[in-house]
């Protein structure tokens, strides 16, 4: 597999405020490529010095092979941009936007173009002032999914859609992905990214801090236990990767890393469990443990 | 919207008037917060202008003789044009020529700060999408217009304050000096009622403040006009009358002292205001009062590039100046002849005095050129301020993520806008040829103007690469580019009158073409500034490799 995206350690400051610091990001071809990170963590810089829009201080950036700052033009012919905030000519119809940076990058498929409005269920020929956000953020989904790129950067393009669009952008990205695009998609909301990402990386204070897929990040993380028992589950809290028990007449609650869970697990089983809870860490305790109060720091794995 | 109050548990009710203007207190003093730059810029900067204008002519001013001179020009027919009326020109003192001939200048200035503060504070707002979080407070209907009106009414008032008392500082008459500073902030009072109609015809604040400046410029070329022909004693001196500007020159300070021609001004500001509430209400939020229509669904088949784009992006502007500059040149234009019939019956050594009749038509016409060429400087100007917009109101990045170069986006405007500066003068020069043939009914002038326009090219080129360094350095610093515009206004107008030195004279890049067809159009000028113009705007696109997104 080859890299579509290669960042190492690159650092961004605005005047004094440091938004990037060492990020380092690889993103393969062909995968969607989850890029998770509250607001103001650096996702926005990220895309923007991959698209050549902002210079990186230091590290370096290979984007397609080339390099962004440089080779912006021809790059961008290979890419497609969604920015969080779409922005249109107030007196151009959203058709218009559309065939227009289509054609800047270099055309499109027309057919694709009205299946896709279609989809999106998107009037085209009303003026960019009269769009809704959401609408909006349509028309630059649509010029984007219409053209033919290797590469779709996606910064928080939902944002605004309802459930149903919400629903199409997936199926769409998924299409994408199918034909071999890679994706990167920037967000918030977790949900996507579970749903579509093959691979996750977090974002905090500019710097990644997870990277893998979301098995791998699964990993890292505790899972959640909620068991009713006949005996005293004491015992369980000296064991090793037991956080956090509680015992209210025989209801225990605890958090049990990863990589202890096998353990954890058959002692529990020993005490007579007459009810289990076991859930899965979401995505939101994986955020919550890096932006919450804890301050562990874990490496990539990767 | 203004229901918002209706359950609002606070003892402190809003006020009885229909609350349509509660809160205006509270967005007063957040305006004035805002404008806490802008608010001393503008009063301080007119202010310092006719201190500047008074210092200059006391310095020049030296002997009765020196007086003499200056009614020569400005008692003329172009004088008035560019003056006024010239009350009490023929027992000339120094208030009296400053209030005759630069008060006018002081009080456009007042009337693009009348303007332009209603149009930041109303649909500007309103088009940002900030006045909509404004109004889910406690905030009436009507608040922001109000509070917007009231700080003009403050600014205006601050203004004739300053002005009246710098000039009575001087010595001259105090009630007369009280009196042309009203009169230059009656004009502010003016332009703020009719921007408080313009904001509410159409969605931009754009076209809100062009629509006002265009009224604000109408009334420039009336007045002048009827001064024209007043100064002349024949012709439409009436027309001095429908223009706002000319209200406030009537009040003839320190020669007839008339108040009352203030009173129109304080009526029609009035009355505007009232309309413009009265529109208001008939609009929705954020809307203007012509409903958007749809538009084609496909785009045409030659947006197809940047500089295609950029040209889309232009045309409105485009049509517009070229319809306005049109006018104002037949308007100008048509005056040829009336301006011929007044100096015959002038008297022989007077016309002599200015180099005969034939001369002085030329300097009209060439003096026209250079106005024209100054006012295309601001299409040029405000042309580089829309690729601020573009990059501040986050266009620019969308069209910077295909494969348009930084390069290519800042010269396909750059290109669009110096094509658009010779059709823009060919445009005036040609109303103003066609004008003064019909007026004259003789077309031999017509060839010497087109070429006396157009011939100003090169130098609106140079402004244009100039602001665009300016804009590539950081969007920030490039309204520093108006005082080039106004440096040369000032040098190409006043630096006669003002005893301006040659070398300072000679940095105003309109002052090296020459004003044909008074005199020769300088080829060696024409070719340097193209070339350095040329050089520029390469220099533009070079710097333009900063981040463009996140800075200001």
């Amino acid at each position: 597999m080859t890299t579509a995206i290669d960042i190492h350690h690159i650092d961004k400051h605005f005047g004094r405020i440091k938004a990037l610091d060492g990020l380092d990001l690889q993103v393969e071809t062909g995968t969607v490529h989850g890029f998770l990170g509250p607001n103001g963590a650096g996702k926005s810089t990220t895309i923007r010095i991959l698209l050549g829009l902002l210079r990186a201080d230091r590290g370096r950036v290979r984007l397609l092979g080339g390099d962004p700052w440089a080779d912006a033009v021809r790059l961008h012919r290979r890419l497609a941009y969604v920015p969080g905030d779409v922005e249109l000519w107030p007196n151009l119809t959203g058709g218009e936007a559309i065939d227009l940076f289509a054609r800047l990058r270099g055309g499109t498929d027309p057919v694709r173009r009205d299946e896709l409005c279609q989809r999106f269920d998107l009037d085209p020929r009303k003026k960019g002032r009269t769009y809704s956000k959401g609408n909006r953020q349509k028309v630059a989904l649509i010029a984007a999914l219409a053209s033919d790129v290797d590469l779709l950067l996606l910064d928080e393009p939902t944002a605004g859609l309802d459930p149903l669009m919400e629903a199409v952008f997936q199926e769409c990205i998924r299409e994408a992905c199918a034909a071999g695009r890679t994706v990167l998609l920037s967000s918030h909301i977790l949900a996507q990214v579970e749903v579509l990402a093959d691979q996750i990386s977090i974002i905090r204070q500019g710097q990644i801090v997870e990277t893998g897929s979301l098995t791998d990040l699964r990993h890292l993380t505790r899972t959640s236990v909620d068991a009713i028992v006949d005996q005293s589950a004491a015992a369980l809290a000296t064991l090793a990767g037991v956080h956090g028990l509680q015992d209210t007449d025989g209801h225990v609650r605890f958090e049990v890393d990863s990589d202890h869970l096998a353990v954890v697990i058959r002692r529990l089983g020993e005490l007579g469990v007459r009810g289990l809870t076991v859930r899965p860490p979401t995505l939101e305790q994986l955020l919550l443990r890096h932006y919450g109060d804890e301050p562990a720091r874990h490496g990539a794995v990767a | 919207m203004a229901t918002v109050m209706v359950n609002r548990p606070v003892v402190a009710a809003p006020s009885q008037s229909g609350g349509t203007v509660t809160g205006t207190g509270t967005l007063l003093r957040f305006m004035l917060r805002r404008d806490r730059i802008r608010f001393p810029a503008w009063t301080l900067g007119l202010g310092l202008l006719m201190g500047y204008f008074a210092t200059a002519l006391e310095t020049f001013v030296e002997s009765p003789a020196d007086l003499e001179g200056l009614t020569a020009f400005s008692g003329s027919p172009a004088g008035a044009l560019f003056g006024g009326p010239g009350f009490g020109f023929d027992d000339l003192t120094i208030e009296r020529f400053l209030a005759g001939q630069y008060g006018l200048y002081v009080a456009i200035g007042a009337g693009l700060m009348g303007l332009l503060t209603v149009v930041r504070h109303t649909r500007a707002e309103e088009r940002s999408g900030r006045a909509e979080l404004i109004r889910a407070n406690v905030v009436g209907r009507h608040a922001q217009l109000t509070a917007a009106l009231v700080l003009v009414a403050t600014m205006a008032t601050v203004v004739a304050i300053l002005i009246g008392g710098l000039m009575a500082s001087r010595g001259y008459d105090l009630g007369g000096s009280l009196l042309f500073g009203a009169s230059v902030g009656a004009v502010a009072l003016v332009f703020a009622g009719v921007a408080a109609v313009t904001v509410q015809l159409s969605e931009y604040p754009r076209a809100a403040s062009s629509t006002a400046g265009a009224l604000l410029g109408a009334a420039f070329v009336l007045r002048g006009l009827g001064d024209m022909a007043a100064v002349q004693g024949s012709g439409a001196s009436w027309l001095s009358w429908l223009s706002p500007v000319g209200w406030s020159q009537q009040t003839a300070p320190y020669v007839h002292d008339r108040w009352w021609p203030l009173a129109i001004s304080l009526a029609v500001a009035v009355i505007a205001a009232a309309g413009g509430y009265a529109l208001a209400t008939r609009r929705d939020f954020g809307a203007g009062l012509v409903p958007p229509r749809p538009g084609p669904a496909r785009a045409v088949a030659w947006l197809d590039g940047p500089l295609a784009l950029a040209f889309r992006l232009h045309r409105a502007s485009l049509i517009g100046w070229s319809v306005g500059l049109l006018a104002a040149g037949l308007a100008y234009g048509s005056f040829t002849e009336p301006l011929l019939d007044g100096f015959t019956d002038a008297p022989e050594d007077m016309v002599a005095i200015m180099g005969g009749a034939e001369n002085l038509l030329d300097g009209y016409l060439g003096t026209m050129g250079l106005t024209m060429a100054l006012a295309v400087g601001v299409y040029a100007v405000l042309a580089m301020q829309t690729l601020r917009a573009e990059e501040t109101e986050g266009r620019a990045e969308s069209v910077l993520a295909t494969s348009v170069s930084r390069s290519a986006w800042i010269g396909s405007h750059l290109a669009v806008t110096a094509v658009g500066v010779p059709w823009l003068l060919l445009v005036a020069g040609a109303g103003m040829g066609v004008g003064a043939a019909v007026s004259t009914g003789d077309a031999g002038s017509f060839g010497g103007l087109l070429l006396g326009h157009v011939a100003h090219t090169p130098a609106v080129w140079l402004l244009l690469a100039a602001a665009a360094v300016l804009y590539a350095v950081a969007p920030r610093v490039l309204p520093l580019i108006w005082v080039v515009l106004g440096y040369g206004l000032i040098v190409g107008y006043f630096a006669p009158i003002l005893e301006i030195p040659a070398s300072a004279v000679w940095l105003s890049p309109f002052a090296h073409v020459g004003e044909h067809p008074l005199e020769e159009v300088s080829v060696v000028a024409v070719l340097v500034l193209t070339v350095l113009a040329a050089v520029t705007a390469q220099v533009a696109r070079l710097v333009f490799r900063r981040d463009v997104v996140g800075r200001t």
